[in-house]
């Protein structure tokens, strides 16, 4: 059995919170944590030791995603690395099985410390993934230490290019493009791999305003595959080009009520295959969207055949899409 | 029997070699029973009943201890199914010689369907007969299909879906 790493005084933590934030922020009282097991003991102030290293931790992570603001998560916590200063994100064991529904397909979701820890391992030296390293803490719950990435959600930096979809699409959407195929390559990378991100959402990418770059945040979710092993992924790339492709997702009940006249040609066959309340078909509403791109488009709508496999398939189509935007806007990205 | 040796299961090229790949459900027993009846008097057709088992990840458990007692747990489970078809051969005029059974644990990085098509390959069948669950498209964009795969991507020999 290995000794927890309970060798750090209290006075020795105090110093260090002291050299940190000055003196007066060092708190009265405070727990000194090397189990992590019930993580809703972590409390503000409180101080987690894992591998020898003091983390103080501060307040917990949100999503607030699409607008809602979500329960704080409170095995993800935001804390100081005590002997460097550099703030950090501690993801703790969450033992969480559920389900998702995309379409109309269930599927039974498990969280999985272990894959999140492997994959941060896999895309160590990788600029387009979040960086960190793991730790067992006095219990054997693996403990992701992830360096804090400053900058804002992808999805919110493209929303807020162009004044108007035209604008966007024929100024910034090039670069965007390439933005996002570099993404795409990054997935690539995991699925070449043998690896899945598991849960590709628009806020699950941030832009990193140190390096300059989109890096993929969050892997620790699983799920047991079909015959198309990285088919959740696909689906979750095709609702983010769809996304990107249209600066936001672009919604059949809002065409209902302002744009009537666009509505009235729509089938159900130009609907996402996985939001059925979106639009997958965007020449539709912007007909300067070259064919190329809309084919892809497509590749993720109701009326699809075929789907891509893999990643390779939708790279090939793009790069085509991509030398039609270059044409198209007499923009080399 | 190793997972590569396929020396005895591998029929001369003359042989009609059928290659029944099937799990625990419904649709893949009326496969067999489609089989059972539509070939049980051509005396020179010989059936591989085949089944794949994907390994599992270790995410899905938290020791190897735990990982263990599952798989087996799984291969018992199949070769219970494998030897329920077999008898529905039998049953319908098959002669033993004329059947045999496979249980083929995979790695989970490769989809069944491929290592069906692998197994194809190796074996030299000239059909491939394979069930269809008759999913949604929404489910097959979501985690594809066994049988949709086989179809467009089997080569060199016939393909036949029952469903
Ligand atoms: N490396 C990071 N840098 C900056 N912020 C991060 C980082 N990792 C996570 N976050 C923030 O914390 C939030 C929650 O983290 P994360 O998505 O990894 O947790 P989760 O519990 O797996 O979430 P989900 O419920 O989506 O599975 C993120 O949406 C993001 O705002
Ligand atoms: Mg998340």
């Amino acid at each position: 059995m290995v000794q927890p790493a309970k060798t750090l005084q209290e006075a020795t933590i105090r110093e260090l919170i002291a050299g940190h934030a000055g003196p007066d922020r060092v708190p009265k009282r405070f727990k000194i944590i090397t189990d992590t097991s019930d993580f809703f003991k972590v409390e503000y102030n409180d101080v987690v030791v894992l591998g020898g290293v003091p983390y103080w931790v501060h307040r917990c992570e949100k999503e607030g995603r699409f607008g809602i603001d979500d329960e704080p998560k409170y095995w993800v916590r935001r804390a100081i690395e005590l002997t460097t200063g550099a703030t950090k994100i501690l993801k703790l064991v969450f033992h969480e099985q559920f389900e998702t529904t995309v379409g109309e397909v269930t599927i039974t979701c498990y969280r999985s410390p272990k894959k999140e820890a492997r994959i941060l391992d896999l895309v160590a030296n990788h600029g387009n993934f979040m960086h960190g390293h793991w730790v067992l803490d006095a219990a054997g719950n693996n403990v992701r230490i992830l360096e804090f990435i400053h900058g804002p959600r992808f999805d919110d930096v493209v929303t807020g290019y162009g004044t108007d979809h035209y604008d966007y699409f024929h100024r910034y959407f090039p670069q965007i493009l390439d933005q996002y195929l570099e993404l795409v390559l990054a997935i690539k990378f995991l699925h070449d791999n043998g690896e899945k991100h598991g849960d590709i959402r628009r806020d699950h990418i941030l832009w990193d305003v140190d390096t300059k770059t989109n890096r993929w945040i969050d892997f620790d979710y699983n799920y047991q595959q079909g015959e198309a092993l990285f088919g959740f992924d696909m689906q979750g790339l095709g609702n983010l080009l769809i996304f990107v492709a249209g600066r936001g997702d672009v919604l059949v009940p809002d065409l209902y009520h302002n744009q009537r006249e666009i509505f009235d040609t729509l089938w159900g066959e130009d609907l996402s295959i996985a939001y059925k309340n979106r639009v997958a078909n965007l020449k539709k509403i912007y007909p300067y969207i070259p064919d190329s791109l809309n084919q892809a488009l497509l590749h993720f709508s109701v009326g699809a055949n075929i789907f891509y496999e893999t990643t390779d398939q939708l790279l090939d189509d793009l790069a085509r899409a991509r030398a039609d935007m270059v044409s198209l806007t007499g923009r080399q990205a | 029997m190793n997972e590569h040796d396929f020396g005895d299961l591998a029929r001369r090229d003359t042989e009609r070699h059928l290659l029944a790949a099937v799990d625990e459900s419904a649709n893949s027993k009326r496969a067999v029973m489609f089989l059972a009846d539509f070939f049980s008097d051509s005396q020179n057709v010989f059936v591989t009943l085949l089944s794949i088992i994907p390994e599992p990840s270790e995410d899905f458990f938290p020791t190897e201890a735990e990982r263990r007692p599952w798989l087996q747990a799984k291969e018992a489970e199949m070769q219970k199914h494998l030897t329920g078809y077999k008898e529905i051969l039998l049953g319908a005029g098959f002669s033993d010689a004329r059947i045999a059974t496979r249980l083929s644990i995979r790695p989970g990085t490769i989809s069944v369907g491929d290592a069906i098509l692998e197994e194809q390959e190796k074996l030299r069948c000239c059909i491939v007969v394979v069930g269809r669950r008759g999913i949604s498209h929404s489910e097959e964009f979501v985690f594809g299909s066994t049988s949709s795969k086989i179809l467009h991507h089997a080569k060199h020999c016939a393909v036949m879906v029952v469903e």
